[in-house]
């Protein structure tokens, strides 16, 4: 198997919830992370992820290269490498993957062939009250032999899941007790180290 | 921008609000003087003070900036009624106001009404063609509506008239900076250093992005202004240490370790790091320790 073309995709409830809450922390702006995990057979177990940042530095290399070089240090001692990258669109109506979400996607494929791309579905994220739903509220890209990324379309079984059923319960929960503002992000710890962004905390 | 006192001010006042200890006011006042977006917290108690006739008219000739300042929350929460409501209210008091018109193009822009919007702000630009306010909407409406290319278009076209708006020409930067046309943005950067010389947070962010287009002389160039950042800082930028670490690094890299570096810069600020996280962050020293090795090897 040399690329993401038939995998699964599945990602653990805490690292699914975070990224959402990292999106819903900083409403008005864009805002990415990465994905770590590893590949078991042909599906690549999402177990972990660190919100990144929500300013403009999100198109700009050193913190992005200082964030990867630290994040990977960190969790190959786990023995999880970083399997792909989530991004979320500073609109609400904008669901296109942009370059600077391609041109990260593309940087992570070179050392995880099987690396996805996530991106967050804002018109499914203000649904989830009304319309329950287990599916994960992004949308799922991976690089196929035209070696670009594209969408995976979400009909019959889903490429993509949460390891957990009620993940989005549990999110929706959240979402209510303004959990968002505990979220640290990597921009945040740049501004002051003392701010944690393992999010260590967060789900105790 | 904001400074630190203004910050923990901000955040003093915030939580004071928040937990039922008054103050609503001054925080209010302190959001609008420092041009924050702190909408949902402002629509929230904005109302309360608005609602309570006794608060309300403790305001006097406020009252009416509070409406204003209220209106705007609520469009931005998407509250169309509260912002209705309070808009009404002005356009009572101030009939035939070019300020409350601007509101109502904003309502219109809240709806979704975007033709209809740009009808209302041409019309009042007709009258005061320097209206910086509402020169700026016809910007933003553009970038709301997905029409990146128009709004550098607007914003350009704004630029023209008043070079002086520093935050005009950071946005300009960061919408560049999206689209990673980074020339682009290196030459707002450029012109803000320009004008602001000792602000540092341009020195960094001109170095970001000079590091981002690569190449052995932008990188050089960068880590002087990473430099330049920390001389400003007096060393607490943590960005910019990292930054001059980066450019070492990517430059030996570069040049195969042939020419001769001045690595002494980046020695002193691994050791600054280093330092900095002994005293704030302890468990992440040995992460700093790996990560500064990973760079240096590279």
């Amino acid at each position: 198997m040399s690329n993401g073309g038939d995998c699964k995709y599945v990602i653990h409830q805490n690292a699914y919830i975070k990224l959402v809450l990292h999106a819903l922390n900083h409403k008005t702006s864009a805002v990415n992370g990465v994905l770590l995990g590893r590949l078991s057979g042909e599906v690549v177990e999402i177990t972990e992820s660190v919100p990144l940042f929500h300013t403009s530095q999100i198109g700009l290399l050193p913190p992005l290269e200082i964030a990867l070089i630290t994040i990977e240090e960190y969790y190959s001692s786990q023995g999880l490498s970083i399997v792909g990258y989530f991004h979320a669109n500073e609109r609400f109506d904008d669901l296109e993957l942009g370059s600077v979400a391609r041109n990260i996607g593309d940087h992570i494929h070179r050392y995880f062939p099987q690396s996805a791309v996530l991106l967050l579905d804002n018109r499914k994220l203000g649904a989830l009250r009304n319309k329950k739903d287990a599916a994960p509220i992004m949308q799922l890209y991976t690089r196929d032999s035209s070696k670009s990324w594209k969408q995976v379309e979400s009909t019959g079984t889903s490429r993509l899941t949460t390891k957990e059923p009620s993940a989005n319960i549990v999110l929706l929960d959240f979402i209510s007790s303004n959990k968002w503002n505990e979220i640290v992000d990597f921009d945040d710890h740049l501004d002051d180290i003392s701010k944690d962004w393992l999010n260590s905390g967060l789900f105790k | 921008m904001v400074s630190k006192t203004e910050e923990s001010l901000l955040r003093q006042l915030e939580n004071q609000v928040e937990n039922g200890g008054g103050g609503a006011w001054e925080y209010l006042s302190l959001v609008r003087k420092l041009k924050l977006r702190r909408s949902d917290k402002v629509l929230k108690h904005g109302l309360i003070l608005l609602n309570d006739p006794k608060k309300r008219s403790a305001l006097g000739p406020d009252e009416w900036t509070l409406y204003e300042q209220v209106a705007i929350a609520a469009l931005d929460c998407q509250c169309l009624d509260v912002g209705k409501d309070c808009i009404k209210v002005l356009q009572k008091k101030f009939p035939d106001s070019k300020r409350v018109g601007r509101l109502e193009a904003m309502l219109l822009e809240a709806k979704g009404s975007w033709a209809e919007a740009e009808k209302a702000y041409t019309s009042l630009l007709e009258d005061n063609a320097l209206d910086q306010v509402i020169s700026m909407r016809r910007v933003a409406m553009a970038k709301a509506r997905g029409d990146i290319l128009g709004a550098i278009d607007w914003l350009n076209k704004y630029l023209e008239i008043f070079m002086a708006d520093h935050d005009a020409w950071r946005e300009l930067a960061e919408i560049y900076l999206s689209l990673q046309m980074y020339k682009q943005a290196a030459f707002c950067y450029e012109e803000l250093i320009l004008a602001q010389p000792t602000i540092p947070l341009h020195h960094l962010a001109y170095a970001d992005v000079l590091y981002t287009i690569g190449g052995l002389e932008n990188l050089q160039t960068a880590k002087k202004y990473y430099a330049s950042t920390i001389e400003l800082t007096g060393g607490k930028n943590t960005r910019a240490l990292y930054g001059v670490c980066l450019c070492t690094s990517a430059i030996a890299q570069l040049t195969k370790g042939k020419n001769n570096e001045d690595k002494e810069i980046s020695k002193l600020a691994a050791a600054a790091l280093e330092k900095d996280y002994k005293q704030i962050s302890p468990d992440k020293v040995s992460l700093l320790g790996s990560a500064l090795k990973t760079m240096k090897l590279q």
